[in-house]
């Protein structure tokens, strides 16, 4: 019934789009359903399972390849973790009237389509980090524990809560996907239709947002509250700094601490939260506490650097975001002459040729090779983070994972 | 339910059916803890609600007065058509006779300024959401302070506060509001904010309380992310409480909130379901905060699970009744100031209590219903009829009938300067002119 319900749904969104995202999606519903049988009826399968713990050396170089062993650890793909959210009734009235914003260019079918069907870039690790994080640390020594309280390594608590993560990402970049309709131009699409787009993207991301703050209270630990909402808190405070305000490439305030700082607020907070809340759940000491935070923090940190830096030096892949706020260039802005800043002063952002001088000069500056280093350094970070837990399957497939993020193609 | 059908009618059948969907509305409106019978007046097609302890007992509570006097006055002949069997009154003679038993009875009404009684906690609700709210952002802080300004009705915060002390008195614990009660009364300021700030995105409303709105000022986008931010230090606040139950209760308010925003987006096909999908829209966007705010300081204050549920009818009623004022508001309260009511909610497109019961008088409001106003001069019939039926008066009506129940409720609280005003406060609320 399940899958007949995600079928209308996502037939009633995508009809008018693509059959080949349906197509895609459907083949997957099967795994699903059989990964979740098995969970019930073999709990421990995972945890029995003799597996060779492989060394660094053969870790897996591709991304895809890590998730995917990291997936079978915690025995549930996470993909669908939001997926399930999507079930309800609200839901499916929002994908209804999706609909009518087919055609148009309102964000909320970009992040509705990537929410289902992960791009390369954005799939979703949060909850698969968080739910590792907690294998990693296994059972709390202290309280008796019997192994039907743990499906695959994890408490359902810890589940729940990387379920609760998920969403509450999804559901910022929802809220964050609104449109100001007074600064819409004519090829955006007629105003009514990112009105009304607007309104689904609202309505959908405080759903989401409120069934996250309801399934937190139900995790039945105030603590855990707090430290989720403060990350909610920070996400949005993200959106409200003055590096963010700020998108003239020529802003010369942006320094890099500004930068980790509006890293750490919109994109480290929620991760570190988690992974600490994952070692609260269970019970773990302060010191365990600290340490998921950190690796969380500093997981993050290399990411968002690989990604800056990958989106700065390959053209085909330059996001949308100006090249004043990326790592490069903010590193850039603190080597660089008073000569050399010119490059950054004049550059204009229509201009191929005008973005590779800007690309020349932060290389020849050593810019871009200290961003690197940074990245490599905040990745030995997270895996020195993860010294306090001792060998597994599980730490093992966090340190695979950290290492194929960071890693620059 | 059985009824007892005294007298037929052409149209039977179709109108049966319309009481039992309204009974239903009632059952929800009313709770179904209780045995509660119907009396229906056919002429207008409303259902007139009457608790059972009416016929059983020889004195009636206002409620009920109003209730039998209203039906008696529209009665010319046997206007009662249905009574459940089970009622011994089940002639209009008997209701005739026993209205005017309760007709000589006086109200009793208490000289108690609600707000005074906590007025120190009241005063420094303000501020000690701006400090919730604390951030280095300066953009940040302007806008989540903005509607923190003490203009507001600040209605939530007074019914938390009012129903910490009343409960805190009953458990006998003190005569103060507890800190973590106090919080709870600035946690729920904080949601209705919250969701009022994502309404106006909603609803494309360029004011709020007669200043600018957030979005006309500074965007959609940034006021949607405000309004999360506040939820977020809400939160925050909630948790400091260390009650996971309290927690709990709180967060399904959120809940309610979206579930009610989405049953406006759609109005019911069928126009008999209409009135109670209008009643469960209401409970979900406005009752449900105050309902668990009174449950949740009630838990705080230690009342039983038996008390605390009383706490939550008070809180479900009153909000129910607040709104139905506030919906019938939008068809009187401009006219007296600027000649002609705004009708804000007709705009809008939605259908409020005086809609629904004006479109049982006046059929042709129901195709208007469903295409939600938006053929030209719709706004403008819609509002005439409105004006021309009786359905302002039936609002206000079943508005203090909720009022009534709320009072109810608190029976049993013991007797006190918070419990008076309390009811009083249920009483005011129906008198409010904006």
């Amino acid at each position: 019934m399940q899958s007949h319900a995600l079928e209308s749904i996502f037939f009633k969104l995508y009809s008018e789009t693509s059959l080949v995202y349906l197509t895609k999606y459907l083949n997957v519903i099967p795994k699903i359903r059989s990964n979740q049988c098995h969970c019930l009826h073999f709990p421990n399968r995972n945890i029995i399972q003799t597996r060779k713990y492989a060394s660094h050396r053969d870790a897996p170089k591709s991304f895809s390849k890590a998730v995917s062993d990291a997936e079978k650890l915690v025995g549930y793909p996470t993909s669908f973790l939001s997926l399930r959210c999507l079930l309800s009734d609200e839901v499916s009235n929002i994908a209804y009237h999706m609909r009518k914003l087919v055609g148009t260019k309102h964000p909320l079918l970009k992040t509705a389509r990537g929410m289902v069907f992960d791009g390369k870039n954005n799939l979703q690790i949060r909850g698969l980090l968080v739910m590792l994080v907690s294998k990693a640390a296994g059972p709390n020594s202290q309280a008796p524990y019997t192994e039907q309280d743990m499906i695959s390594g994890v408490y359902p608590s810890q589940r729940a809560l990387a379920e609760i993560t998920e969403v509450i990402y999804t559901a910022s970049l929802i809220h964050k996907g609104i449109v100001n309709l007074k600064d819409i131009v004519p090829e955006d699409g007629p105003l009514i239709d990112m009105e009304f787009g607007n309104k689904m993207a609202v309505l959908s991301g405080d759903y989401l947002l409120s069934s996250a703050c309801s399934g937190l209270a139900k995790l039945g630990n105030p603590d855990v509250v707090d430290l989720v909402a403060r990350a909610i808190g920070d996400m949005m405070t993200a959106e409200f700094t003055e590096t963010f305000e700020t998108t003239n490439t020529s802003q010369i305030s942006t320094r890099f601490t500004d930068w980790l700082k509006q890293t750490r607020l919109s994109l480290g907070s929620l991760l570190a939260h988690s992974c600490r809340s994952a070692m609260t759940l269970a019970g773990h000491s302060k010191y365990l506490e600290e340490m998921a935070f950190s690796f969380g923090e500093n997981v993050i940190y290399a990411q968002q650097l690989c990604k800056e830096i990958t989106s700065f030096t390959n053209q085909d892949e330059q996001t949308s975001q100006s090249p004043g706020s990326l790592a490069p260039v903010v590193l850039f802005r603190e080597l660089a002459s008073e000569d050399e800043m010119s490059y950054l002063l004049n550059y204009s952002p229509d201009s191929v040729y005008s973005y590779n001088k800007l690309l020349n000069v932060v290389r020849r500056t050593g810019a871009l090779e200290k961003c690197q280093d940074l990245c490599v350094q905040y990745r030995n970070k997270a895996i020195a983070s993860l010294d306090c837990f001792k060998e597994s399957d599980a730490k093992l497939a966090l340190i695979n994972m950290v290492t194929a993020i960071s890693s620059i193609k | 339910m059985s009824f007892k059908v005294l007298k037929e009618t052409r149209h039977f059948n179709k109108w049966t059916q319309n009481v039992i969907e309204q009974l239903r509305a009632c059952e929800f409106l009313l709770g179904n803890s209780e045995d509660y019978r119907y009396a229906v007046h056919k002429r207008s097609q409303n259902v007139v609600i009457c608790s059972s302890s009416s016929c059983h007992s020889h004195r009636l509570c206002p409620t009920h007065r109003t209730s039998l006097i209203y039906t008696t006055l529209n009665a010319n002949t046997t206007s009662i058509l249905a009574l459940p069997s089970t009622c011994q009154y089940s002639n209009v003679q008997a209701v005739r006779a026993f209205s005017t038993v309760g007709k000589d009875e006086p109200d009793v009404y208490v000289d108690i300024d609600p707000y005074k009684l906590v007025e120190a906690d009241m005063a420094s609700l303000a501020n000690d959401i701006k400090k919730q709210l604390n951030t280095q952002e300066t953009l940040l802080k302007t806008m989540s302070h903005y509607y923190f300004d003490g203009k507001g009705k600040t209605f939530r915060p007074l019914v938390a506060l009012l129903m910490s002390k009343a409960c805190n008195i009953s458990t006998n614990i003190s005569d103060r509001v507890m800190s973590k009660q106090k919080t709870v009364a600035i946690v729920a300021e904080m949601i209705h904010t919250a969701s009022l700030v994502h309404d106006d995105v909603i609803d494309a409303s360029d004011t709020r309380r007669g200043q600018c709105s957030l979005n006309k000022m500074y965007g959609q986008r940034k006021s949607i992310l405000v309004g999360d931010y506040i939820l977020s230090q809400a939160s925050i606040a909630l948790a400091s409480t260390g009650n996971p139950q309290v927690i709990t209760i709180l967060s399904s308010v959120l809940e309610d909130l979206v579930s009610g925003e989405f049953m406006q987006l759609g109005s019911k096909e069928d126009e008999n379901e209409r009135f109670s999908h209008y009643l469960k829209k209401t409970y979900k966007k406005t009752a449900s905060l105050i309902a668990n705010t009174c449950k949740a300081v009630a838990i705080l204050g230690q009342c039983d699970d038996y008390m605390s549920e009383k706490a939550y009818q008070y809180g479900r009623n009153l909000g129910i009744a607040f709104q139905l004022v506030d919906d019938l508001l939008d068809f009187v309260s401009s006219e007296l100031v600027m000649g002609k009511p705004t009708a804000a909610d007709l705009k809008l497109g939605l259908a409020t209590a005086p809609v629904l019961f004006a479109a049982q008088e006046f059929p042709e409001l129901h195709p208007m219903i469903m295409r939600r106003f938006t053929v030209d001069g719709d706004v403008e019939t819609a509002r005439h009829l409105v004006a021309k039926s009786e359905g302002v008066q039936q609002t206000k009506l079943l508005a203090s009938q909720h009022s009534q129940e709320a009072i109810k409720s608190l029976q049993e609280f013991r007797a006190s300067d918070a419990r008076l005003a309390l009811e009083r406060l249920a009483r005011i609320l129906l008198e409010r002119k904006s």
